[in-house]
């Protein structure tokens, strides 16, 4: 499937879903949706947030597609909104945590199973979420809540190589792209927005983009590739 | 005249102008092919030494990169940084708490490593954190470059405002996310480059951009050295040659160790010369020892056998032969001919005493022959003084002296006239005081003849008698001379047996009788003992044998 052809998809998804809330909410009509695809790559100008069509052009890609998941596209201004609470998992997986990035929302819990057959650790220094769940073998697994929004970074006390993020937001506008790079953030409210694609490592971008309502945005991100030692 | 030197002078002069001479040569051999081989071996002494510490110099690289890297894998700091990091990125406000707790890990590091500084350096080359003992010249928020930092793991030089540093680090990562690097500094300064000295005893000089920063040898070397832009090698440096090795190039920094050739020759060669010294003190002082006993050996038998002589000449006892030294065949040779010209001059002596002799005898003998009474007196009177003088056991000296002196006792009668000599009768008082005079005149004629001079007391004294009433002077006893004493008798002895003109002569045995009459007060009575003892049968006066010793016969018979 070609991405364009998934990107029709996506598309009328998206749309039906605008119409099937339109009826119930009055507040509806004022929302619209964020799509795009995030590459890792050399610097392109982004495209116009008001493009009435999208374009795609084959990037050069410069990192494993993988780094694409350590991406977190999220509205950068939105205002505190509640949203429901998940559940997320990140696994201790050949001395690497798996994933290394998640998105949650407040009030989320995270469990940290160790899937290798050595002990791990799981502690953080983040002001968010300051904790350490000791060191535990194979086969357990041990979770922790977040309640505060921010950025917390886990690490292993054993394994100082291990390094992972996670994002905690007070509401629901954010996701992670898929391996693709393709994201989609539905019902964000009609105006104009900074939208930010962070990235572990290679920063983050922040762009503009004005949200009509009951339509749907297109924004593409390219993160720069960080300077080659 | 000058004095010549002594042997022993000389040989000494010579042994040491010998050994002076080979000293003077073996040290300009040690000091001209010594040196360079000291040399030599010196320079690659050091380049052995130069390599070992190298290598070693290596293997501390080495340890302090993995030394790095592995503090790079401190999971607190880290995870600190990291935070910090990350949260002030997300949030664009930092967490003081963590940069605290980075600083503390930092500090507690430090402490760890025996570098002058450990920081924590952020991707863009900004000092995040630093501790140790010259953190001051590492300050926060100052932007520092590493050539190569951006590698793993990195050794190079760091020049910031305070100074250079030799630096070591490792990078701080996650995976392949670089959060900053760990950096170990040292100091390039006076203190650096007297530990590396230390441990290569070798001089250190550490440039940055051309300027000495830090030396463990003289300014002028260090500036030579710089001025000479070597890398390596052997270099002249202040007019001495120093091996110059290049420890350290790298960005604008410089490390040369250097050890001057020259010094290290130095020792070598005042080694050599103190071993050299040694050796001829000794050999001055065998070659003194050996050559003074060798100039004794020679001047001493010399010394000895000149000796002799000298004492031979003072005693004029020339009969007797210089024994050989047995020390040299020259000396003996020298000795032998001494001893074959002592006896020559011997023999031509004895010849001319022969000669003075006959003629002295053919003098008394015309003396007496004046008087046919008197004839052959003097030879009887000298045979007669002869055995006396054997019998009383007078060395053979005081014989001969006898025996010359026996024969001319009366030679001044020379001077009496016949008339009184010869005179048929008793003599007047006048007439006896011209015999009287005539001991005197003998005595001054004979001292005119120095070979006689021992002669002279016999001739004048003659006439004396023990009991002073003699002429010419009335000596007594024992102030009258044994030889004197001993002709007296003989003279009276024979002067009894004898005719005379007026009178018959005597018998022997009358003469002792009269002899041992007036003993004791005319003649000396020990003299008349040995006349006695000397003509054992005196009695019997008549016998032949006797007479003819004697002489008697011209006078018996005629």
């Amino acid at each position: 499937m070609s991405i364009g052809a998934r990107n029709s998809v996506l598309f009328a998804a998206a749309v039906l879903g605008l119409m099937a809330t339109a009826g119930t909410h009055p507040a509806a009509q004022e929302r619209g949706s964020v799509r795009g695809r995030v590459s890792i790559g050399i610097p392109v100008t982004a495209k116009r947030a008001t493009s009435t069509y999208s374009r795609n052009v084959p990037t050069v890609t410069l990192a494993p597609e993988s780094e694409l998941r350590h991406v977190v596209v999220y509205l950068k201004d939105a205002p505190r909104t509640a949203a429901p609470a998940m559940h997320a998992e990140i696994r201790q997986r050949n001395e690497n945590f798996v994933p290394r990035v998640v998105a949650v929302t407040v009030g989320s819990t995270v469990d940290f199973p160790n899937d290798d057959p050595i002990y791990h650790n799981v502690f953080s220094l983040s002001r968010t979420k300051t904790f350490d769940l000791g060191r535990f073998p194979k086969g357990k697994s041990r979770g922790e809540r977040f309640d505060k929004p921010g950025v917390v970074k886990v690490f292993c006390q054993i394994h100082s190589h291990m390094s992972a993020t996670v994002m905690v937001f007070d509401h629901p506008w954010f996701t992670v792209p898929d391996e693709g790079g393709t994201f989609e953030l539905p019902n964000v409210p009609a105006g104009t927005h900074q939208i930010t694609a962070w990235h572990e490592r290679l920063g983050d971008t922040t762009m503009e983009l004005r949200v009509e309502p009951g339509r749907s945005d297109t924004i593409d991100f390219v993160l720069p590739v960080p300077a080659q030692p | 005249m000058r004095t010549p030197p002594r042997l022993l002078a000389r040989t000494l002069t010579v042994t040491f102008v010998m050994v002076a001479v080979i000293l003077t040569v073996v040290f300009v051999v040690i000091t001209l092919d010594v040196r360079d081989r000291v040399r030599a071996a010196e320079t690659d002494k050091l380049r052995v030494s130069e390599n070992v510490f190298s290598a070693l110099e290596n293997k501390r690289q080495q340890d302090q990169v993995a030394a790095m890297a592995t503090l790079a894998e401190h999971p607190t700091l880290k995870a600190a940084l990291d935070t910090y990091f990350t949260e002030r990125r997300f949030s664009g406000s930092s967490d003081e708490q963590l940069r605290a707790t980075v600083t503390g890990e930092t500090a507690k590091l430090a402490t760890q490593t025996p570098a002058d500084v450990l920081a924590v350096v952020e991707t863009d080359g900004r000092i995040f954190t630093s501790a140790g003992p010259a953190a001051w010249r590492w300050p926060v928020g100052t932007s520092v470059d590493i050539p190569g930092g951006a590698q793993p793991v990195f050794q190079s030089v760091a020049v910031l405002p305070g100074g250079a540093f030799r630096v070591t680090g490792a990078r701080l990562t996650f995976g392949d996310r670089a959060i900053g690097a760990l950096v170990a500094g040292t100091s390039l300064d006076g203190n650096y480059a007297q530990e590396l000295s230390n441990l290569s005893t070798a001089g250190v000089v550490i440039t940055v951009n051309g300027a000495v920063v830090a030396r463990t040898v003289p300014d002028q070397v260090a500036r030579d050295l710089v001025a000479s832009r070597a890398s390596g090698g052997t270099v002249t440096l202040n007019a001495e040659e120093y091996a110059v090795r290049p420890m350290l190039f790298s960005g604008p920094a410089r490390i040369f160790m250097l050890t001057s050739v020259d010094a290290a020759a130095r020792t070598a060669t005042r080694d050599a010369l103190l071993a050299l010294a040694m050796i001829a003190f000794g050999s001055v002082l065998l070659a003194a020892l050996g050559s003074f006993w060798l100039a004794r050996q020679v001047s001493e038998p010399i010394n000895r056998v000149s000796g002799e002589i000298a004492t031979m000449t003072a005693a004029r006892e020339f009969d007797r032969t210089l024994e050989l030294s047995g020390t040299s065949r020259e000396l003996d040779a020298l000795t032998t001919a001494f001893n074959d010209l002592i006896r020559s001059l011997d023999a031509a002596e004895a010849e001319t005493r022969a000669a003075y002799l006959g003629s002295i005898r053919a003098l008394a003998a015309a003396l007496d022959a004046r008087d046919p009474y008197t004839a052959g007196h003097s030879e009887r009177v000298s045979t007669l003084s002869v055995m006396m003088g054997r019998v009383m056991n007078l060395p053979p000296k005081e014989i001969e002296v006898l025996r010359l002196g026996a024969l001319l006792h009366d030679i001044g009668k020379i001077g009496v006239s016949d008339q009184i000599l010869r005179k048929n009768g008793p003599l007047t008082t006048e007439e006896f005081e011209q015999i009287k005079r005539h001991p005197a005149l003998g005595a001054r004629i004979l001292r005119q003849v120095p070979f006689l001079a021992s002669h002279l007391p016999i001739v004048e004294l003659h006439h004396e008698r023990p009991d002073g009433r003699g002429y010419p002077f009335g000596l007594r006893g024992e102030d009258i001379p044994l030889a004197a004493r001993i002709v007296h008798v003989a003279d009276a002895f024979d002067a009894m047996t004898s005719a005379r003109a007026y009178r018959a002569a005597r018998g022997s045995s009358e003469a002792f009788a009269e002899l041992q009459r007036f003993s004791g007060t005319q003649f000396d009575s020990v003299c008349v003992e040995a006349l006695l003892a000397a003509i054992p049968s005196a009695n019997d006066i008549e016998e032949p044998a006797l007479a003819q010793l004697l002489g008697r016969q011209l006078v018996t018979h005629h």
